[in-house]
């Protein structure tokens, strides 16, 4: 049995894993039918549902823990109880905004999830190996972008030094731990998130550096993941509508 | 490169370890490691596989079982020994039938390599494209595990499978 203590801040680190990966998804699937060529509007549907994939694994865990039901965390849940970090909620942007965000966030979680499948929680451990083969799919795919919009032409670089510039200190925040959870490190359930961040800067930023874009310093970097955006707001609003509108809907 | 849209590559993708490399379709993308990676995207999805290549279409010489009755058709000009990759589609019977990998060939024409290829089987038309202009995935653990084996785990229904909801169907629900 696991210590209630242990228990309440692992449901709420696997809740805020899984409002990422929700957030994310949403914002990706914003380029169904809008993406830059049919192939890549194939591609990100399969990233967002990949996404969307890994937010049920991780609320399943959660539900064998507080027997919270998946759909109803994602679907009914208010913004103000979302622990997303900010990177993911930002609009979608163009299509350099959206292939950097993904980069950043890809290689944080590649970083985190190596780590993870040797967490002491075995059930953790197990689906972050899982999560990891897929999310090593998903980097290949979010640094290509990233090499070829910076070394492209003159406005794809620019367009990417842009989004680089604005989303550099929010995915800083992916490092900042939630309450609690050092208790979790303690006991090896969850990988140390600010011994991750050095081994992050230097991955993202030689890479960054590689392909001629410049690593922004400083920046405002999100203290809590109970701090949002309004575009939390009207992201959430959107999926959640039909769930809210008919909530024993069935069949659609 | 031709207006505004991307070159356009021939994908082939192998299914298992033991099978021969088909051609699946194609992709449109800028470059070859990018059309790779679409190609997993859009081929690969579902169900599983084990290897895929990816070639610039304008590199496929080909020609059907009825150009072939013209004794000029496989007349191409000669260049350096190489070797080529020939595939044959075999038949019409079916609404999705692939060429086939019949084999890999030395000759110093894709016409050669197709005169060759013709030795061993029949097909209702053949493409040969010169080998070094195939990029595919490393043969690794690591690529196949990352690339290809989170689809084993997925459901994979052809799509006859999904009915239409009409309704009836939501009133029993």
């Amino acid at each position: 049995m696991l210590d209630p203590y242990l228990k309440e801040a692992l449901v709420g680190k696997l809740t805020a894993l899984a409002d990422d990966e929700v957030v994310l998804a949403q914002r990706l699937s914003e380029w169904v039918a809008h993406a830059p060529i049919l192939e890549e509007d194939i591609a990100i549907a399969n990233l967002a549902q990949d996404e969307l994939g890994h937010a049920k694994l991780y609320l399943e865990l959660r539900q064998e823990l507080d027997g919270s039901d998946p759909d109803q965390v994602v679907f009914l849940r208010d913004p103000l109880d979302y622990g997303n970090a900010v990177l993911v909620e930002l609009p979608r942007g163009n299509w350099a905004f959206t292939m950097v965000r993904q980069y950043l966030f890809d290689a944080y979680e590649g970083l985190w999830l190596r780590e993870a499948a040797s967490s002491r929680y075995a059930p953790l451990a197990e689906v972050a190996a899982r999560i990891l083969k897929e999310e090593r799919f998903h980097l290949k795919h979010s640094s290509l972008w990233v090499e070829r919009l910076a070394l492209g032409t003159e406005e794809s670089h620019r367009r990417a030094q842009e989004a680089l510039d604005l989303l550099f200190p929010y995915a800083r925040q992916l490092f900042r731990p939630l309450e609690g959870e050092e208790a979790l490190v303690e006991a090896g359930f969850v990988p140390d998130l600010k011994a991750l961040e050095g081994p992050y800067l230097e991955e993202v930023g030689s890479f960054l550096k590689g392909v001629g874009l410049r690593v922004p310093e400083g920046g405002y970097v999100p203290k809590s993941r109970k701090e949002h955006t309004e575009h939390l707001w009207s992201l959430l609003a959107e999926m959640q509508s039909v769930a809210r509108w008919d909530r024993e809907a069935k069949a659609w | 490169m031709w207006g505004t849209e991307w070159p356009r590559w021939e994908v082939i993708k192998q299914d298992t370890e033991r099978s021969l490399p088909q051609m699946v379709g194609s992709v449109h993308a800028a470059d070859p490691e990018h059309a790779l990676l679409l190609a997993r995207h859009v081929f690969v999805r579902r169900p599983s596989a084990y290897a895929l290549f990816v070639a610039p279409a304008e590199a496929f010489f080909h020609v059907t079982q009825e150009a072939l009755k013209d004794p000029k058709a496989l007349e191409v000009p000669e260049g350096e020994e190489e070797a080529y990759w020939v595939f044959a589609k075999r038949s019409h019977r079916r609404s999705m039938v692939y060429g086939d990998l019949v084999g890999r060939f030395l000759a110093k024409s894709p016409g050669e390599a197709v005169k060759e290829a013709l030795l061993q089987t029949q097909g209702v038309a053949f493409w040969a494209v010169p080998e070094r202009v195939i990029l595919g995935t490393e043969p690794k653990a690591e690529v196949i595990e990352s690339w290809f084996a989170p689809a084993k785990d997925k459901t994979y229904r052809l799509q006859s499978y999904y009915g239409l909801i009409t309704a009836k169907e939501v009133e029993d629900a």
